[in-house]
């Protein structure tokens, strides 16, 4: 189907366009099936703020989720929010990041991330970013937040299901 | 990969251990009590049972029966339909099937998908795990309870997912690693193990893979399909559209004996009937035109309809009532469902920041922007619990053919598409080894099915969610949920209700799934979009409600959804609908190293 820039085959794509809408209602199903493909990125955001924490949303004796919303980065769909904590907050060496995926409808996103083997009883320092799938940060300026884990078996949770 | 090579020496060692096992299965029968017979009266092998009391449903033969009869109702109102279609006429430049070509190659999809002759025992057809009434889910209320996995040929042989919807699978692109995103798109097949590779289609290539599944149709090797389809009542079809000659292989005699044994009875021979390379080649062309078919028919109106009371808001024929509509919000808003399951529209009702995503009532959407098939074609881990019931645990001993389907026990993991990228145990080979890398980042996920039919149920019980009289489904890929109510829940509160846990031993005055979520069957990888959405009790309803508009069958009949025969549950509530038939989850061994040592190894070890 190599395109020939000819009248005579303009004149045929034109016919084969006007009986393609003439049966139309008929290949309702097979116009989706053509269409199918995968949405391209959204456009980036100027700047990435945070509208909402980051915050503790809830913490056992060795994990905690960090939570906050910012406007929508825009970019890659698939996304992670980051988090730089450590013991102290002049230290924040370690790095824990979590998926999630952006809705490119949404004017904010919220961003959550697991932060996995900590000691219980401890206070942890923190900052978050949040990146795209290529590992291009998103440019998000948190100041430093702190928690504590609780003790063995308790647990802490400042985002129960409402009511 | 098409044209395989038969090599002399293993091909005659196949059909002497495949004489030998004949004739081993024939005399066992004359003198094993548990010897059953197909509703054919074939003969058929002992029953194969490693699972303790319990994992089986209790009506699982008659249950099986009745689905063997709904199948061969539909088989015969199909057959009636073909005959009554005009043939076409094969015309033009290139020669197109003119008028009725489509009809013909999707009804011949329709009588290949209800033909149980292609199984080795002729018990078992697609349809089998795959009821149009269910949206083709899995039709037995028990299975969906209990075992999750439905038996195959080889009673009771199960696999180890549950049966994926039908419906808009023939609208998955070939899979695809998308380079901006990190991630793939695409793909069938919980573990997107159906590329599309070589068809360009993956709809297709799924269903080149079920009749040759140890656990499922079981046919030994893909030529007894076309040996089968020689004998089928509907060969001048199959040589209507592919021409006269198509189904002209010359198999040899033993192929009957052959083709009448599972797979697993020949060792690791995949090949077992001997055929030269030609013929060879013959039989995988027809095997194609099998795939080909089938999709045809899962892609036509009668499956993939695009008639439900959402395509007719979408119209402007319908509007949603206030509880629909609550739902839609919520599903496209705070809710984010659409994130992956994407509707289509444009803009969803939520009002900026600092309010954050509460929804209000204004609908800005547009028209359609993307399809609206309620998929992003993507793959995700949940975060679903380990399923102690799931049939596959316990078949770790070998059958009667000497096939044991799962070796490693309770130390299996279910990686899902990580295990396909390595070409790992209980996926498939993957065609394309640059894809292997990304193994590690995508651990745990599985295909994001579509939204649309999730709420489909038979008209006697038309209903998934308690008190009913409803139908019992089972939901994600390894049946954990049992209703709708459950399945919103759980994105909902995954992270608020977090225990530590195993399935069967939350805390004393929790509840599973209501107030205690066990952790994750996979850490790794963990979709965090979830599992904490603020949503209240009657919000979670809501969205309920709003999926239930997803059915297809409401702007016409969706056919043959009137052909259940089996019976409605009642009682109970939705919230733990199900929760009579939990088990505690043994002390897990840990995961074996032929899933969770195969390099690229996983990022974070998998217990």
């Amino acid at each position: 189907m190599s395109a020939l820039h000819t009248k005579p085959a303009i004149a045929a794509a034109v016919l084969a366009s006007l009986l393609f809408s003439s049966s139309g209602a008929a290949q309702q199903v097979n116009a989706y099936a053509a269409k199918a493909k995968v949405e391209p990125p959204a456009e980036k955001a100027p700047r990435v703020q945070i509208a909402r924490g980051p915050e503790l949303e809830s913490a056992d004796e060795n994990s905690a989720t960090i939570r906050w919303t910012s406007n929508n980065p825009g970019g890659s769909d698939e996304h992670f929010g980051v988090v730089h904590y450590g013991t102290s907050p002049n230290e924040l060496n370690q790095t824990a990041k979590s998926h999630i995926r952006l809705n490119q409808n949404h004017p904010d996103t919220t961003f959550r991330v697991s932060v996995e083997r900590l000691a219980p009883r401890t206070t942890y320092y923190y900052t978050v970013d949040s990146m795209q799938a290529s590992g291009a940060s998103d440019k998000v300026k948190s100041a430093v937040g702190k928690f504590t884990t609780p003790g063995p078996g308790e647990r802490v949770m400042n985002f129960p299901q409402p009511k | 990969m098409r044209t395989r090579v038969i090599i002399t020496v293993s091909g005659t060692l196949a059909i002497v251990l495949g004489a030998t096992i004949l004739s081993h299965a024939v005399s066992a029968q004359t003198s094993s009590p548990a010897q059953t017979s197909s509703p054919d009266g074939v003969a058929k092998p002992p029953v194969y049972d490693p699972y303790p009391p319990g994992i089986l449903p209790s009506d699982l033969n008659s249950e099986l029966a009745r689905v063997v009869r709904e199948v061969d109702f539909i088989e015969g109102r199909a057959l009636a339909q073909w005959k009554a279609l005009t043939p076409p006429v094969l015309t033009g430049q290139p020669p197109t099937l003119q008028g009725t070509g489509t009809a013909a190659i999707e009804a011949l999809g329709e009588l290949m998908n209800y033909d149980r002759n292609i199984s080795p025992f002729r018990d078992i057809a697609c349809a089998s795990c795959h009821m149009p009434y269910v949206a083709f889910s899995g039709p037995i209320p028990s299975v969906n309870l209990t075992m999750v996995a439905y038996p195959g040929t080889v009673h009771f042989r199960a696999g180890k997912r549950t049966a994926q919807r039908y419906p808009y699978a023939p609208f998955f692109p070939v899979l695809q690693y998308n380079q901006v995103q990190g991630a793939f798109f695409g793909g069938n097949f919980w573990d997107s193990r159906a590329t599309g590779y070589l068809l360009r289609n993956p709809d297709g290539e799924q269903a080149q893979h079920p009749p040759v599944d140890t656990q499922e149709m079981g046919n030994p090797d893909t030529a007894c399909i076309a040996f089968k389809l020689q004998k089928a009542s509907y060969r001048s079809l199959i040589e209507e559209i592919w021409g006269r000659g198509t189904l002209d292989i010359d198999f040899p005699a033993v192929t009957e004996k052959i083709c009448a044994l599972p797979g697993g009875a020949f060792g690791t021979n995949n090949t077992p009937v001997p055929l030269g390379p030609e013929e060879r080649t013959r039989a995988n062309q027809v095997y194609d035109h099998w795939a080909q078919a089938l999709d045809a028919y899962e892609q036509s109106v009668q499956v993939s309809a695009f008639s439900s009371k959402f395509d007719a808001f979408l119209e402007g024929a319908y509007t949603l009532t206030a509880q629909e509509k609550a739902g839609y919000d919520l599903f496209r808003g705070k809710a984010n469902c659409n994130s992956c399951h994407l509707d289509g529209r444009s803009t969803a009702p939520t009002p900026p920041p600092p309010e954050g995503t509460a929804p209000n009532s204004q609908d800005t959407g547009a028209a359609a922007a993307t399809e609206p098939l309620f998929t992003c074609f993507g793959s995700a881990n949940l975060g679903v619990p380990l399923n102690p019931r799931d049939a596959f645990y316990y078949q770790n001993k070998p059958d009667f053919f000497g096939f044991t389907a799962n070796p490693y026990g309770f130390g299996y993991r279910d990686l899902g598409l990580g295990t396909f990228l390595r070409s790992g145990f209980g996926a498939a080979p993957s065609p394309n080894a640059t894809w292997t890398q990304f193994a590690p980042v995508s651990d745990g996920q599985m295909q994001t099915s579509s939204a649309r039919n999730v709420a489909m149920a038979p008209k006697q019980c038309p209903t998934t969610e308690a008190p009913g009289p409803y139908f019992q489904k089972e939901f994600f890929h390894n049946g954990y949920i049992k209703s709708l109510k459950q399945l919103v829940h759980f994105y909902n509160t995954r992270d608020v209700y977090k225990f530590n846990v195993t399935s069967g031993h939350c805390p004393p005055g929790k509840t599973e799934k209501v107030d205690c979520w066990p952790m994750p069957e996979v850490e790794n990888n963990l979709d965090k979009t979830v599992g904490n959405l603020q949503l209240t009790d009657q919000e979670e309803d809501q969205i309920v409600v709003f999926l239930q508009t997803l059915t297809d069958g409401f702007t016409r009949p969706y056919s043959n959804s009137d052909t259940f025969t089996g019976a409605c549950m009642q009682g109970g509530s939705a919230k733990t609908q199900g929760n009579e038939f939990l088990i505690p989850t043994p002390p897990l061994p840990p995961c074996t190293s032929a899933v969770c040592g195969v390099p690229p190894l996983p990022t974070m070890p998998i217990p």
